[in-house]
């Protein structure tokens, strides 16, 4: 039954297997990330160590910059394609549910776009 | 009250362990969704002196948000990537359906044994 509707789902490929297949790819990325990222700045250095300072230090190594943007870009949409999910379920007439997603596209974009930006464009001084 | 009917029918909706697996993936997401919203937007505070990232950082370093840190946060991260993880298994391992509520249980076992001691050590730096 399984291998049957998994084959269905391939033959017809469209907008919704494929927001199915990004949110188990992006979830066994973020498995590894989110959850060192939390492992590491709450259980290892601990929510006490939170500053600025250590933020800008961190920065300093492009690699952690490119870790903190792919973990931001990825958790968001993994984030925001499941809250899509979770509004059809509860938001029914198609007016309510043409602002809910509007309202859902304009936040993903400006988080994203600030996201992005800080953590391009931030110099330590 | 119309809340109240609505908890009260989806606890007694004969779902059992999978509809339970389900509704808290569901509060954990939605969880952890609102708080990256609020954490990206922190973390462009870091454009401003940083007395202004610092100033709400000292919020979070008080008791009540440590404690929601600890018990929403990490525990409802920990819940949903493991669940995610069995929602896979089920997805891709054909048969592995059959076994989805031992599954279910062997999970709650795994976020149990890095729950507990991970928390415990933050609980006991916070005291």
């Amino acid at each position: 039954m399984q291998a049957q509707s998994l084959s269905r789902l391939r033959r017809t490929g469209n907008w919704e297997q494929t927001a199915w297949l990004f949110t188990r790819i992006s979830a066994m990325v973020l498995l590894v990330m989110a959850l060192f990222h939390l492992l590491y700045m709450h259980v290892a250095l601990g929510m006490d160590a939170v500053s600025f300072q250590l933020i800008a230090y961190r920065w300093q190594f492009l690699g952690w910059r490119l870790f903190d943007l792919v973990l931001l870009i990825l958790g968001w949409l993994h984030g925001a394609n499941g809250m899509r999910v979770v509004l059809d379920d509860y938001v029914h007439s198609p007016f309510a549910r043409t602002v809910a997603r509007t309202l859902l596209l304009i936040i993903t974009a400006t988080l994203i776009l600030m996201g992005t930006f800080v953590v391009a464009t931030f110099k330590p001084s | 009250m119309a809340a109240i009917t609505g908890i009260f029918r989806a606890v007694t909706y004969r779902g059992r362990e999978g509809q339970i697996a389900w509704m808290l993936h569901r509060i954990t997401g939605v969880g952890v969704f609102l708080f990256l919203a609020m954490h990206i937007t922190n973390v462009f505070l870091m454009l401003f002196p940083s007395h202004v990232f610092n100033s709400l950082a000292a919020l979070y370093h008080s008791v009540p948000f440590k404690l929601l840190s600890i018990f929403g946060l990490y525990f409802g991260l920990l819940y949903h990537a493991l669940n995610g993880v069995r929602v896979m298994i089920v997805d891709f391992w054909p048969g592995a359906g059959k076994y989805q509520v031992p599954l279910w249980r062997v999970q709650l076992v795994i976020v149990a044994l890095i729950f507990v001691p991970s928390a415990a050590l933050m609980l006991a730096r916070m005291f």
